[in-house]
This record gives structure tokens, sequence and C-alpha cells, in this order.
């Protein structure tokens, strides 16, 4: 009779072996294939010196060799697909990492007075403001005589400001732009004035000679208190993205009357007290108050038609805020390891 | 400015308030307080003591001395130290236990073998102050053993005021202009003032007073008077003036600074033996003065000085001078209180760096009336410290009080107009009354308001001035925020600035710039390395480095500057700046202009620089597409021009017919102050206002063309040093129907090619608009192509 187990034995001996589809394939042609050893079996066998009860028993214990060494031949052959297909995909994928970083990036940086100058302007324009820009040398008329700056004012001192020949001096504040622009488009009027101001200043880590501030101005008929409470509060609501608490109290500013300092709850501890507002729950930010009548004057516009509100934020102090950057210094160095850090706003 | 509570309390009931409370009231109605400090003084167990005898113990210290007090029944045995003791000066004495300032606890010591039994103390040891020259002088008039607690209470609260917030109110610095604030800011009563009636004097003979310069001195008044002026002050006025760090000196001086403190008139008290008569005038020709703190102070024509019938005995409005001051004899006094010229006490005050605290209220702008109140005051706390007074003269004046109330109007509805909220007219008027105004409603809903005479005229005298004062008191919190409503119109864009942030966008979006920022001005030192002289350059009169006088006639050197500073931890990098430029015009007016500037750098001497140069070129090329619409052109420079531009090194910018920039390769000496550790830069730098912008352009749309043509690729050799532009400029004049367009493909140099020649690849797209090509006619383009290339000696590789 068959010795079924030793055959199944030697096939599987043999299936270890195969390592590959192809391997197991030459398993299968050595006992199942034309001239495999259990094809042969049935053909070589010679029926007739059997009985027929020895007919039947070989016949299904061929069958059933058969049958086994089938199914251990197919499901060997799958292994061995799934493990090549496996291989592959591995293979493949170590072709085509796509976890690895991005390439091909031209992306810089832009200064961080940049990006908040780009923002500001952005929410002024959409309040209806327009944007304008005067220039940096200014005379001491618009930067001091025209804002109601008497001469003998202590900031026209040498200590103060930078001053140039031909009494032209390096602008100390973007409110020398109000008159010029009052000149030019008259009232009714809405605009800021984003730009680079200079003071004679020793520098330290909150102190810089140089340095940008966006001035505000609003004039038109009826203009008051509560309209300059309400378009700071916008605006800062837009700034910070979150409605914010302020509040006013005098300030004193030749070219405003009333005069005001527009305090921020601290938006970084909710007015509990912090380092930053330096435990007084508030962030001193904008000066502002309604414009003087002789700036309104010297800007050919009528105060007893017109009145109108101005304010002046300092972006680099903003800038400040906005990305905690503790040392002003860093504006103006030229230090890349500072300038690299802010990212291209489209 | 220092505000004392306890001295507050004087004028305006504080109670029931905490000092922070206080401090936040003012804060968000008339200035911003910066701080609140609590004064803790150590008076409990210090009696008041009267020396009985002093001797020396030259065996120990010669400056020390064997001391009996008299504390009332009680002597005490004590060391003292300090120069001022005396027989029969009355002083405080802390007893052995007493605990004083810094933690020092009085105990009995054996010194020369007898005991001291305790310490006669210094304002410093009492907590009073910082001051420790001497010990305390009390007034003789005070009963010796009374606890010192009697006059000076342990505890004081200073509100510190933020200087800044007051340059506007010379009222507020002085302590009856905060009580008065809060007293309207509180709706509590006012106290008056305490002050004697000038006029009662009248028929005593004058002060010879002469001014010779009203406009710098608009009022002079003075007073001269017998009284113990070398005494010392009561404790009220001591402890008070010690609050607020100021040193006491005698009842003359210490009275002339505590109304100083109290009314912020500035006042003087002259020996009045040494000085009979008064005259204002300027220096002249006196050009040193020696002020009372020992000083000898230069002065300029224009300073302005008190002068007696000889010579000067004040710089007027700052300090006294040393030889009229009031000395432990002196029995008369002649008073000054006197109005002067803000900003000539504040030229003269800056100039010696003598800023005293008299010269910092002149220069606020002092109401002139209170040259007679600070007289009248003087009188009346004389009066109060129960010393002998006798008045010798008139209260004598030169120049104009202006005791008068001065009037403005409202026109009805300009509260509310400028409030932006409806405040009654009663509540405005009550608020102006509190703060010493008089106001009345007027018959056609006006408001009448009079100006008190203690505000300063630069202060308040216009309508939105009494707006302020209104509303500051009724609370700018109580006005409710409300939007403007606005007409909707376009408004102008402004296209500098749109292209100007287009162009930073670009560079730094798409060619991996950084973005700096640098100083509006040059370093002499650099211009001067790199051989740059500015044209007609903007200098600095005071600049903050004496090597940074010039305001930035280019960007380049300040970009310069930074290669080195970023080296050591960047290989290769590209910056750029976007700023201004200065110039003085041919017409002597300034001119200033927008400069986009930057540079390449590469530490890498071997990376190829043609290539370096051509990315940077990119960028520019990109820079008239966006700005300019329309492609920049470049042309060769075969001189050198500025230091950084050196003949073939670079190009000029054009847009059309005008030159806008400038971009090159930074080679020569410049190399050795720039990279002295070497490297490659390449820089650009483009005139903003040259460029004639376009915001939003509109190019024609052109169709593809809609039949097959052909392309037809050219390898031409050329003579390299050349260059791409001259071939570039002859294939222009092949003119052809058949030609579409024409592409620069790229150059070969090297290998296989004669020495100093490229070959350069162009592409020619060929074809009709309405038909299809034919093989003949492609021929017929390469044969003339060809042919044309002969011409002019171009053969193909």
């Amino acid at each position: 009779m068959i010795a079924v187990e030793s055959i199944l034995q030697e096939i599987e001996a043999a299936l270890a072996e195969a390592q590959t589809p192809e391997q197991v394939e030459q398993v299968r042609v050595r006992f199942l294939g034309r001239r495999g050893k259990i094809t042969l079996l049935g053909k070589e066998t010679d029926f007739r010196s059997l009985s027929p009860e020895q007919r039947r028993t070989f016949g299904s214990q061929l069958n059933e060799l058969k049958r086994q060494a089938e199914e251990k031949i197919a499901a060997a052959l799958a292994d061995r697909q799934q493990r090549a297909a496996a291989r592959a995909e591995a293979q493949a994928r170590a072709r085509l990492d796509l976890t690895l970083p991005g390439r091909d990036r031209r992306l810089g940086a832009l200064h961080p007075i940049t990006l908040v100058q780009m923002e500001m302007e952005a929410i002024f324009e959409g309040m209806g403001f327009m944007v304008l820009t005067g220039p940096e040398v200014e005379t001491e008329y618009y930067n001091f005589d025209a804002l109601n700056i008497p001469p003998d004012h202590p900031a026209r001192d040498m200590q103060d400001t930078f001053w140039l020949e031909g009494g032209l001096i390096l602008r100390t504040h973007t409110s020398a732009n109000q008159v010029r622009a009052l000149e030019k488009y008259g009232a009714p009027l809405r605009a800021i004035f984003p730009g680079r101001c200079f003071r004679y200043e020793a520098m330290d880590a909150s102190h810089e000679n140089t340095f940008y501030q966006l001035e505000g101005l609003v004039v038109d008929r009826d203009i008051s208190v509560a309209h300059l409470i309400a378009v700071m509060k916008a605006l800062l609501g837009e700034v910070f993205g979150r409605e914010v608490k302020v509040r006013l109290r005098p300030g004193f500013f030749p070219f405003v009357e009333p005069g005001f300092e527009l305090d921020q709850q601290c938006p970084f501890c909710d007015g509990k007290g912090c380092s930053v507002c330096k435990q007084s729950g508030w962030i001193e930010l904008i000066p502002c108050g309604l414009v003087h009548p002789k700036v309104l004057e010297a800007g050919g516009v009528d105060p007893q038609k017109f009145s109108g509100f101005a304010f002046g934020m300092g972006m680099t102090r903003l800038a400040m805020l906005k990305f905690g950057i503790p040392d002003i210094r860093l504006f103006n160095s030229g230090d890349l390891r500072f300038c690299e850090q802010f990212p291209v706003v489209i | 400015m220092k505000i004392s509570l306890d001295w507050l309390s004087d004028f305006v009931d504080l109670s029931g308030l905490s000092p922070q409370e206080i401090a936040d009231l003012l804060t968000m109605s008339t200035a911003e307080v910066e701080g609140v400090d609590i004064i803790r003084r150590h008076v409990e167990g210090v009696v008041v003591a009267r020396i009985v005898s002093v001797e020396s113990i030259p065996e120990v210290d010669p400056r020390l001395k064997w001391v009996v007090v008299d504390c009332g029944g009680q002597t005490f045995n004590t060391v003292c130290g300090a120069p001022n003791v005396r027989p029969g000066l009355t002083s405080v004495f802390a007893p052995a236990g007493t605990r004083l300032a810094e933690g020092h606890v009085v105990s009995a010591e054996q010194i020369a073998g007898r005991v001291s039994q305790g310490v006669l103390c210094s304002p410093r040891e009492l907590g009073l102050s910082h001051w420790h020259e001497g010990i305390l002088e009390c007034p003789g008039n005070l009963p010796p053993g009374t606890l010192l607690s009697q006059y000076i209470p342990a505890q004081d609260v200073l509100i510190e005021v933020d200087n800044k917030s007051l340059t506007h109110r010379p009222d507020l610095w002085g302590h009856y202009g905060f009580a008065r604030e809060l007293s309207a800011i509180l709706d509590r009563p006012l106290r008056q003032l305490g002050m004697v009636d000038l006029s009662t004097f009248d028929h005593l003979p004058a002060v010879p007073l002469e001014v010779e310069d009203f406009e710098d001195c608009p009022c002079y008044g003075c007073l001269l008077m017998e009284f113990p002026a070398a005494e010392p002050a009561p404790l009220v006025i001591q402890r008070r003036l010690h609050a607020v760090g100021q040193r006491t000196f005698n009842l003359a001086v210490d009275l002339t600074n505590y109304i100083l403190w109290e009314l912020a008139q500035p006042m003087h008290a002259f020996d009045g033996d040494l000085v009979r008569a008064i005259r204002v005038a300027h220096a002249g020709s006196v050009s040193t003065f020696v002020t009372l703190d020992g000083q000898e102070r230069q002065l300029f024509p224009e300073d302005l000085l008190i002068w007696d019938q000889r010579q000067p005995v004040a710089l007027a409005g700052i300090m006294g001078g040393l030889a009229t001051e009031v000395r432990p004899t002196t029995r008369r006094v002649l008073l000054e209180s006197a109005n002067f010229k803000a900003s000539r006490i504040r030229r003269t005050s800056m100039r010696l760096d003598l800023r005293t605290e008299s010269a910092q209220r002149f220069e606020k702008s002092q109401p002139p009336i209170n040259v007679k109140w600070g007289v009248a005051r003087f009188l009346y706390l004389l009066h109060e410290s129960a010393v002998g007074v006798q008045v010798l003269s008139r209260f004598t004046v030169a120049g104009d009080l202006a005791e008068e109330f001065r009037t403005v109007k409202l026109a009805a509805g300009e509260l509310d107009r400028l409030a932006g909220t409806s405040i009654p007219a009663a509540q405005a008027v009550a608020i102006l009354q509190r703060l010493g105004f008089q106001a009345k409603s007027g018959p056609r809903g006006e408001l009448v308001v009079g100006i008190p005479p203690f505000r300063s005229s630069k202060d308040i005298s216009i309508p939105a001035d009494i707006v302020e004062e209104v509303l500051r008191i009724y609370g700018y919190d109580n006005i409710p925020p409300q939007m403007p409503t606005f007409s909707l119109r376009p408004l102008p864009v402004n296209k500098t600035l749109r292209l100007e942030h287009r162009a930073r966008r670009l560079l730094a979006a798409s060619h991996l710039f950084v973005e700096v920022q640098t100083y509006g001005w040059m370093d002499d030192r650099l211009l001067e390395a790199i051989g740059y002289e500015p044209q007609r350059p903007i200098v600095l009169k005071n600049p903050l480095q004496s090597y940074n006088r010039l305001l930035r006639t280019t960007l380049l050197p300040n970009l310069f500057a930074l290669i080195e500073k970023n080296r050591f931890h960047r290989q290769e990098f590209r910056i750029f700046e976007l700023g201004h430029v200065y110039q003085m015009g041919e017409n002597g007016l300034p001119c200033e202009e927008a400069r986009l500037s930057g540079l390449s750098f590469s530490a890498q001497d071997k990376y190829d620089l043609e290539e370096h140069f051509h990315r940077i070129k990119g960028a520019i090329e990109d820079l008239g597409l966006v700005m300019a619409a329309g492609p920049f052109r470049f042309k060769l420079q075969q001189h050198d021009g500025l230091p950084w531009q050196r003949a073939y090194r670079w190009l000029t910018v054009w847009q059309e017919d005008r030159p806008v920039g400038s971009l090159g390769v930074l080679e020569g000496d410049i190399r050795k102050v720039v990279i002295p550790e070497g490297g490659q830069v390449v820089w650009f730098e483009l005139d903003m206002e040259a460029i004639q912008g376009i915001l939003w352009p509109a190019p024609r749309y052109e169709a593809p063309p809609a039949f097959p043509g052909s392309v037809q690729d050219f390898s031409l050799l050329w003579d390299a040093a050349q260059g791409y532009e001259a071939l570039n400029a002859i294939l222009d004049q092949f003119t052809h129907l058949l030609i579409q367009k024409r592409e620069f493909l790229y150059v070969y140099r090297g290998k296989g090619l004669p020495e100093g020649t490229g070959s350069y690849t162009f592409r020619y797209w060929i074809g009709h608009r309405d038909r299809t090509i034919t093989s003949e006619e492609i021929e017929a383009f390469r044969a003339e192509f060809l042919a044309f290339l002969n011409k002019h000696n171009i053969s193909l590789r």
C-alpha cells in the first residue's frame, strides 16, 4: 500500500525549504507534476495485480494523498506569494518615503514690524480708513508747531529729538502726518499713518531711538469721545481676536483736548495682575483724544463745523506684545536668528 | 510727585477710602499714579529731650560727646557723635530698649567708664527719611518728656504720581492741587488754605524792587520780616517734608519748601540784613555765580539772576546764592515769591544740570497768583508756628498777579456734542464749581465758565479744555461707546504702499529673502573703509555716536555690515530691506525716497558665481513682473560706479527708458572690508520711486496656435567673453514670418568646444496661424537662418 505519511512528510520537508512561490511550484511539479512522485504512483502501479479490495484501498489512499498534498502546496504557495508581495511592498516603500520633509521651499521671512503693519492696515482698511504715509525727514512745523507744541516745549530739546541742518528733524511721531493729511484731503477724513519715528534716546531693552508708530485720525461732523471709545474697542477686538475691556483716563498731549490714555485690561492675566502689566491689571496702550481745535485750524478745517479724534499706537510695542519679543533692540539688529522667525503672510 | 495722605487730610476728608482706592480715583480722573508706598516710622518710646550739657571725650574719639539730656524731670546720659549736638537744643531721645529703624534696638552701653542710656536720634533712625547728617532738631517750645508720637504719627502713605502726566498741570505740583481734585472727585468739601490778609501791611514801606524783563519774570513779590528764622520748624512741617524726601534746615527755609510742596509755589528766603533791595536782571557780563550748594556755576548772558544793590544773590527760580542764605544768626528775612518764564528756567537749569524742585515747578508755568498766595500762606504758617513775627515791609509786587477769573463760554450742546452723551447742565456746573471754577448756565443754554486764576492759562483757555475738566470728573467710563456712522465712498488706494508690500512678499515668499531693518544713518568708519563718499548727505546735528552723522543715501552699506554679523551662524543667506534714503536736493530741500535693496551671501568661494548671480537676477526679473507688469531690462556697465559697482561686474536695471536700479557682484578692494574671510556677495538696489507700478495689470489674452507648427533647436558657438546679450541682439535682427517665439534654453562652456567659446542653445517655434506648416517650409526656414548665421560668422556646434 502507499506510504502516505512518509510522502506527506517528504512534501512538508521540501516545502519548508521553498522560500519563493517559484520554489513551491518546483515542489508541486516534483510531487504532483506530470512526472511527479504522486502522479507516477497512480501511473506505475499495476492495478491488475491488485484485488478489488486492494484496488479500492489504493485508490482512496492515492486520492487522499493527492488532496492533502495539493492542500499543503496551495497553502505554502499562498504563504510564499503573500510574503513575496510584502517584500515587494517594503522595497517600494523604501524607495518612496512620503514622510521625509518637503523640499524646494522658497520662503524667506518678513520683518515682524512689516507683519504687524500689514495686519493693522488690513483691519483699518476694513473699517474704511485710508492708509497714508509721510516723510521721515520732517519740518519743525509739521512735527511740532502745527500740533500745538510751542517753541519752548521740552520735546523740542536736543535731548529728545534728532536735529538736522536747515531746521529739519527726524520726525518724533507719526502725528506729524495729521496736518499734512488735513491739508491734502480736508474733512471729513479717516486715515491711518504707519511709519518710522526717531527719538534721541539712550538704548536699552525697552528703549530704541528708531521705532514704528501708527497714527489714526478721524475728522467728521460731531465726532465725540463716545465715538473714540467705540472705535478703539472695535480695533482692539480685531487685533486681539476677542472682546477687550478698556478704560479711558486723562492723559496730556498738546495736540488733543481732551487727551486720554487708553488702557487695555491685561490680556496675559485678564486683569488679575502679572509681570507684563506690572501687577496693575492694565496695559497702557493707546494715547488718544479729541483733535485740538488748533490742529484742525492748522489743517484748514473749521473746528466750528468739524471735530475729530486721533490716536497713536506703538507698532513696535504691539509687535513685542504679539510675538513675545523681550528686547526692543532686536528689531534693528539685522540678526537673522531673530529676523528669520517670522512667517511670510501672502 | 509724591503726595502724603497725612498732608492731604488737612484739606479733604479721606475717611473710608483705602490708599489704593484713592490712587485709582486719581488715576482715572486726574493723573497716573505709579505707586503707593507706606512709610513706617519708629517713634514709639521716643521722647522730646532738651540737651543740658555736652562734654568731649577725646580719649575715645574726638568726634564723640558725652551728652546729658532732660526728658521732663528725668535726665539721661548718652554718647552722641552728631555735628549739630549742642546745649539748649531740643531733640528726641530713645532710651534703651527702643526699637528704631532698620531693626536697630537701642541698648545701654558702657563707654569710657560711663553708661550711655540711650541715643539721640537722626531722621533716618526714626524712619522719617534717609537723612542722617545730624540729630533731629525740634522747636524749643516743645516740653521735654513729651512722646514724639504726639507730633509724628507712626505711619503715613505716599502716593507717587507720574511726573510726565503733570506737565500741563502746574497746580498739581503741590498737595493742595491734589486735595482739590479729590474734593471734586469725591464730592467732599475742600478746606480753605489758611492765609494772612496781606493788605494789613500796606501802610509799611515797600522793598526797593526793580524788574528789568517782565517777559522772563512776569511777576515778582517780596516781603521783609523779622522772626527766629534759624530755629527748627514745627515737627508737623518737618515730618511732611521728610515724607516727600525733602531735607529740613530751619524755620525759614523749611516753610518755603513746605509751600513749594503744598501750593507748588517755589520761594526763597534771603538773609534780610544782607539783601535789602531786589533787582531782577539777566546775567549779562557776569560769568559765574556760587549757588547755596557751594558750586560755582558758569553763566550765559541770558540767564536770569536776582540781584541786590550790588551783586547777584540768586539764580532766578532755580537756586539761591551761598552768600545770602539764612544762617544761624539770621533774624531778618527777605522773602521772595516770584513767577518766572518756564522756558527761561528750563534752559538754564537743563544746561547747568541743576534740576531743582523749584526749577521743575517753574518749568510748568506756575500761575502768577501764587506769588501773592505764597507770601500770605508763609505768614499764616509762621503764626501757626507760634514764634514772634514782625512784618517790616508791605507786600511789594512788580508785574501782574493775574488775580481775575478768565471767562470762557461753551455754546449750548457743545459739551454733549463732544462727549457723545447727554450730561445734565446742573451736573456740569457742580463739577466745575468743585474744581474751583465759576460756572452757570446762560440764558440760551450756553455754559458760562470762569477759569480760576490758579489754573494756568496754558492748561485752560478754550471750550475743549472745559469739556475735559467736566468729563474727567464725570468719568470717561460713564460715557457709553457709540460707533460713528460714516458715508460710504471709495477711498484713494495707497498704491506706493501696496506695491512695496507686494515686493516684500515676492522676495520673502518666492526667493528665500529675509527682511531686515537697519538704522536710518550710516557708519562713517565703514564708508571710509570702502571708499564711499555720499553726495549731498543730510547731516545729523546731534548723532548718538560721532560716526553715525550721515543719514543713509543708500541702504547697501548697512546691509554689507550685516554679513560679518551673521556669517558665524549662517553659511549662506539672502536679506533685503525696504526703507527710506535721504539726500539734500540741489534746491536745498530734503529729498527722501524709498529704496529696495538686498544682498545674497555665500561663504563658499567655490559656489558657481554666475549661477548665484542669475538666481538673484531672476528675483529682480520677477519683481519687474509683479510691480511694473512688464520685464525689466538690464545693461552691462563697462565703467566703475560706486565702490561696489565694478566695471563688467554690475548691471543697471531699466523699466522702459527709465533707470530704476542696479545689481552686481561684489569684487575688488571692497571685498577685503565687507567679506574679509571670503565668500560671494550679489547685491541689488532698486529705486522704488522710479518704478512706475501697476496695481492690477490687464494683459491681452493671446490664443495658442491652432495649427501644428515645428520646434527647431539650434546650438550656436559664440565668444563667451562677449556674452549672451550681444548674441541675443544679433538674433533679434533675424526676422521671419514663420517665427512665433524664440527661447533661450541653456549655455554650455567646457570640454569639446574651442577655447573661449560657449554653445548657446536657442529654440524657435515656427508655424502659420491659419494652416499647418509643411516640411518644405521648415527646410526653407532652416536654410535662411543658417545663411543668416553664416553672414555673422556664427557656426552651429
